[in-house]
């Protein structure tokens, strides 16, 4: 089944980019604060070509959770956007505004969750090939957004039969791949098999990666997840290791720099 | 005490990133300020194999002699007669096959001090495909008199090969792979000692025992094998092929009777055939199995690949200790994305 | 002239020597590749005599030139040589072919003192040549290393891929004698395997080539002469020889390639080369 690259854009951003929302959540001490206690949904919806598709975020009691599709009840907050390619425009940093709703019938605590949200929302901006981060915790923020989000964008691309990341994923056997930022303890992985895909935060225990890309620092992370530095310079100037299978680790790059281009 | 002890330029930093062959490159670089005796030679590969690294050092003590293994090894040979140590490098099929005669004749028979880094092995050139995959070496080279086979597990104890070497006043073949094996050890912090195996996990229902690069994947195979079943794997690293610890197959024969041996070779004549010798000969009684490429020509493809279909690698030597000792397994099939 | 009228007497005398010496050796030994030995002596003699910078009190004297025979069946009339000249007692050539003896076919350096390479094998001793020749450079030492390739030798592969190297590494420090007696085991070399214009060919591989007759001490004095001056290229001396020379009943014939004597053919053989 193949998707136009808005409709493979649109499914990044619900189940990759959206849910990275809980890094910010929970390793920015302001967010955390801010985010206390609350409870609320937040749902954003676009028009696909045949019919809308969406995700919510699902603020409970503090507690935070995306989940796909349309919210069966009442949501706090709307994002509607006209079209998937409004939606995916919004979340690579192009002015956009989507119709909110239900604004300005909010009562002031929702009036609260709406400025929380935007503000989120604007944090995330963070994720942008250009966005500097001005502080050590805003690189680190960023370093681990980018990861979690393209090792999960990677998988979801898989599931939703992208015909080339299917047939990558249909011929290997159990394979791990390992991404690492040295001096910090952000981890995640790409578990592969036969076709399947599964995204995982941390070190993978249960066997040795296939292929683990090791940044040496977060500042040495940003260069190449910001795509200023191709991963070949990366590796000569030592700012990314790559253990294991040299065409296999060039092809996860090469799938990356394509989820990168689908999101900008 | 090693006449060859010192201060080395490379790190562990560098093991683990660069290659096998890279390391080999910048020990006997190393060697070379120490030893002025040593000479490089290369037939036309000097790039691929690293000695390069060695020639742009050393010009004066570098040379290339073209695609012509047959008279670099007799060249070799000429030197080693002149007083100097050569060290010389190139694909293991051509090292093994395309100059045998040579290494045989003109360097074994003669017992002259020539070592040899034969790269490549296996189906480590995945890629280049039949012609440059190397699947007799072993056994060809295990039969030469006077020759010392040694088939190291990663890029360290490549290394500690090359520099060991050194002690030997006499032929050496050292076996490496392409260079993007994984790496084993993590420092050079252990007992790395020419025809003594390496017992790199302790156990008791069996024995995997391994070389060169599918010794990282017996270590793996055994973890595995350990927290998802409760198997009690030995795992051997057995680097020498030539002198064999055949004391320490005997010791596993006896401790567990059951045997399974791993090589990036055919399982003609290679590891797996050198310990059904010492079984045999022993008179013991054990399970026993040969895991390698079976007696066909390979296709090409990615090594990984590769091993894992003629399953060499981790899964395959796990699905055959399975099979060896009779049991099942579910694996927990949850594929949710965490978040 | 290279070899004063004395130097030519006293070395054809010696060539006589090593002649009556093979013949007998392939008489009681059973059986020695006597026609390629004959058809080397004067070579030979020429250098063991007169040019190599030798001790044969001292094998392993580190400045000392090197000799290796390529053509490693030659093996009994290397064996006689290095005997006369001194290396090891004579009496050892009694016991050629015998088990475990010191002395067989091909000579192993290990046992033969004066025996720089375990040759026999076609095509391996010029490589070896080569290296050792290089390895003098690299140590920069001046002893010389002479190399005897056959012409049948010269089909094989690996005798120009060092004729290569040797040209490409400019080792001047080697001399080649090529000892054409146009004959190999199957029969003469142009109809098993044609090697002419086989001096063209050693031109072509950038060696200095000269051609002699191989029997003519004086030719060969000549050639070493030229060969010892020249700079930049190794140096090929392509020896037009007889297989078997000296035995009438041997000379030009491939069956003579190997085979044993009794003791009339041995009789028959020494009366032909003379006293």
């Amino acid at each position: 089944m193949t998707f136009s690259d808005e409709q493979l854009a649109g499914k990044i951003v619900l189940h990759a980019v959206l849910p990275v929302i809980k890094v910010l959540l929970e390793d920015d001490p302001a967010f955390k604060k801010s985010f206390e206690g609350l409870s609320g949904i937040v749902q954003f919806r676009a028009q696909d070509t045949d019919a809308p598709v969406g995700a919510y975020l699902v603020f409970d009691k503090g507690d935070f959770c995306v989940e796909q599709g349309i919210f069966e009840g009442k949501a706090d907050l709307l994002f509607d956007f006209p079209s998937l390619k409004s939606m995916n425009d919004m979340f690579r940093g192009k002015p956009v505004l989507p119709r909110l709703g239900p604004l300005f019938k909010a009562i002031p605590s929702r009036f609260g969750l709406l400025l929380k949200t935007f503000k989120v929302l604007l944090a995330m901006k963070i994720l942008m090939p250009n966005a500097q981060p001005k502080t050590p915790e805003k690189a680190y923020l960023k370093v681990k957004m980018s990861l979690y989000m393209v090792s999960t964008a990677l998988s979801r691309m898989n599931k939703a039969g992208d015909p080339d990341m299917k047939a990558w994923t249909s011929k290997q056997p159990e394979r791990i791949y390992q991404w690492s930022v040295e001096g910090s303890d952000i981890a995640c992985y790409l578990k592969v098999k036969a076709g399947n895909t599964k995204a995982g935060r941390g070190v993978y225990t249960r066997r040795q990666p296939f292929v683990h890309m090791r940044f040496s620092s977060v500042d040495n992370a940003l260069p190449v997840l910001s795509n200023s530095v191709d991963t070949v310079t990366a590796i000569a100037q030592g700012l990314l290791v790559n253990d294991g299978s040299p065409e296999y680790g060039g092809r996860v790059g090469d799938f990356m720099l394509r989820i990168a281009k689908l999101l900008s | 005490m090693s006449k060859t002890d010192s201060t080395f330029s490379w790190t562990i930093y560098d093991a683990n990133t660069l290659s096998q062959r890279e390391i080999y490159g910048i020990v006997l670089k190393d060697l070379g300020a120490l030893h002025p005796e040593i000479v490089g030679l290369s037939a036309d590969l000097a790039k691929s194999t690293k000695i390069g690294t060695f020639g742009d050092a050393y010009p004066d003590r570098f040379f290339n002699f073209g695609i012509a293994e047959q008279n670099m090894f007799g060249v070799s040979a000429g030197l080693a007669r002149a007083g100097l140590i050569p060290f010389v490098s190139t694909f293991s099929a051509f090292a093994s096959m395309r100059a045998c005669e040579f290494l045989r004749t003109d360097v074994c028979y003669q017992n002259l001090n020539v070592k040899v880094i034969a790269t490549h092995g296996g189906i480590s050139f995945g890629s280049a495909g039949s012609t440059h995959h190397a699947l007799e070496d072993f056994a060809i080279v295990r039969a030469l008199p006077n020759l010392t086979v040694i088939v190291p597990a990663d890029a360290i104890e490549t290394a500690q090969a090359v520099k060991r070497s050194m002690d030997i006043d006499g032929p050496v073949y050292i076996r490496i792979g392409r260079g993007f094996e994984p790496a084993v050890y993590e420092s050079e912090d252990y007992e790395f000692e020419i025809g003594k195996a390496i017992e790199m996990r302790s156990g008791s229902d069996l024995c995997i025992i391994a070389t060169g690069n599918t010794v990282w994947h017996a270590v793996q195979a055994a973890d595995i094998l350990k927290e998802e079943s409760d198997i009690s794997a030995r795992v051997l690293n057995m680097h020498t092929l030539k002198p064999l610890d055949e004391e320490s197959i005997l010791k596993a024969l006896v401790d567990t009777r059951r045997l399974i041996t791993v090589e990036d070779h055919s399982i003609i004549n290679g590891l797996g055939s050198a310990v059904a010798d010492v079984i045999a000969g022993s008179g013991k009684a054990c399970a026993f199995t040969k895991l390698g490429i079976p007696d066909t020509f390979t296709p090409h493809g990615h090594p990984e690949d590769l091993m894992h279909n003629f399953k060499i690698d981790t899964d395959g030597i796990v699905e055959k200790v399975r099979e060896l000792l009779n049991r099942e397994f579910e694996e927990t099939e949850d594929w949710e994305d965490e978040v | 002239m290279t070899l004063t009228s004395q130097e030519l007497e006293v070395l054809q005398e010696r060539a006589k020597l090593i002649r009556r010496e093979i013949v007998d050796v392939t008489g009681w030994s059973g059986g020695a590749h006597v026609g390629g030995s004959l058809s080397m002596v004067d070579i030979l003699t020429v250098l063991y005599w007169k040019y190599m910078n030798i001790d044969p009190s001292r094998p392993d004297w580190e400045e000392r030139d090197r000799f290796v025979l390529s053509k490693g069946h030659g093996g009994v009339g290397h064996a006689v040589v290095l005997a006369q000249r001194g290396y090891f007692d004579r009496k050892e050539l009694r016991e050629f072919n015998e088990t475990d003896s010191m002395l067989g076919m091909h000579l192993d350096a290990h046992k033969v003192l004066g025996c720089e390479a375990s040759t026999g094998s076609m095509g391996h001793g010029l490589s070896q040549a080569v290296g050792m020749a290089l390895g003098a450079r690299v140590l920069k030492k001046d002893w010389r290393v002479y190399c005897l390739v056959g012409d049948g030798e010269s089909n094989e592969g690996s005798i120009w891929e060092a004729a290569m190297s040797a040209a490409h590494y400019k080792l001047d420090n080697l001399i080649v004698f090529l000892d054409r007696n146009h004959m190999m085991i199957d029969g003469p070399t142009e109809e098993v395997m044609s090697l002419e214009p086989l001096a063209d060919k050693w031109r072509a591989f950038g060696f200095e080539t000269v051609e002699v007759d191989g029997h003519d001490l004086v030719q060969l004095a000549d050639a070493i002469e030229q060969a010892l001056q020249h700079k930049g290229k190794p140096f090929m001396i392509l020896c037009d020889t007889v297989k078997g020379k000296g035995v009438d009943y041997m000379e030009g014939n491939p069956g003579w390639h190997y085979g044993g004597l009794s003791t009339e053919q041995v009789e028959a053989a020494k009366r032909s080369i003379g006293e």
